[in-house]
């Protein structure tokens, strides 16, 4: 396990489950109109595949440097009161949560378009993997479509 | 006389740790390798004298990034002594 928490910011890589209802209290603020917070949970069927598990491995130290990244860059775009990044490490089975990711803002929208940058960067560049097994027994590292580094989304 | 040019075997190198996850963890069989270069070497002479001993790296190699340090750096950057390296294969978080 590894964290850096702040008043305002709280960064989780974790073996164990995630905690939604610690998150949501760490998120509210009375300046905060709306919380938006996403769960990325693992698929059964992919492309006609079944999925047993996905299994994460994370360069642990680099991951938090990098969230970290991520959430100043969403600080300095959007108004954030309060935000998380949690992200799970080990065996994750269908249906179960890999990762959190959650902004208060005084208004909805800013805190859609913030959480989505959160995760749609968190893909792109965070030093994560995972490898899915399958029903069939096959395992694979998934590759993702992320270069990584400078190029995140807009 | 003719000689012939060789690396003398005093030659100063500098050491360097490299971390491997994912495919190219499992297709060397470890997370981490210690291996000496010459100094000012940079992240491609790296990625260059990796792909010599290790297939896995080479099949790999045009989908490598490179992190020093943990942050993410161009194949130009240059490589120092005690720098952590990381061989980062195409994120999957999430």
């Amino acid at each position: 396990m590894l964290e850096e928490k702040s008043d305002d910011t709280w960064i989780l890589l974790t073996h164990q489950g995630l905690d939604v209802e610690a998150v949501a209290d760490f998120l509210r603020h009375e300046r905060a109109g709306g919380i938006n917070m996403f769960l990325g949970t693992t698929r059964r069927w992919t492309r006609g595949m079944e999925t047993v598990d996905l299994e994460y491995e994370a360069y642990e130290s680099m991951a938090i440097e990098e969230i970290r990244r991520l959430t100043s860059e969403a600080d300095r775009r959007w108004p954030i009161m309060k935000m998380v990044v949690h992200h799970r490490t080990g065996l994750v089975a269908v249906s179960q949560s890999s990762v959190l990711v959650g902004v208060s803002t005084p208004h909805r929208a800013d805190a859609f378009d913030a959480s989505r940058f959160l995760i749609d960067s968190l893909k792109e560049t965070v030093p994560i993997w995972k490898r899915e097994r399958y029903a069939s027994g096959e395992v694979e590292w998934v590759q993702g479509s992320g270069s990584g580094g400078n190029e995140r989304p807009v | 006389m003719i000689e012939t040019s060789s690396t003398p075997v005093d030659a100063p190198t500098i050491s360097i740790r490299i971390l491997l996850f994912s495919v190219l963890r499992e297709g060397i069989g470890r997370g981490d390798l210690e291996i000496s270069i010459p100094p000012g070497s940079s992240a491609t002479d790296l990625l260059d004298h990796l792909s010599k001993s290790y297939p896995v790296i080479e099949s790999h190699r045009s989908i490598i990034r490179v992190a020093i340090n943990q942050v993410y750096v161009d194949e130009s950057a240059e490589v120092s002594h005690g720098d952590e390296v990381a061989l980062i294969t195409p994120v999957s978080g999430g």
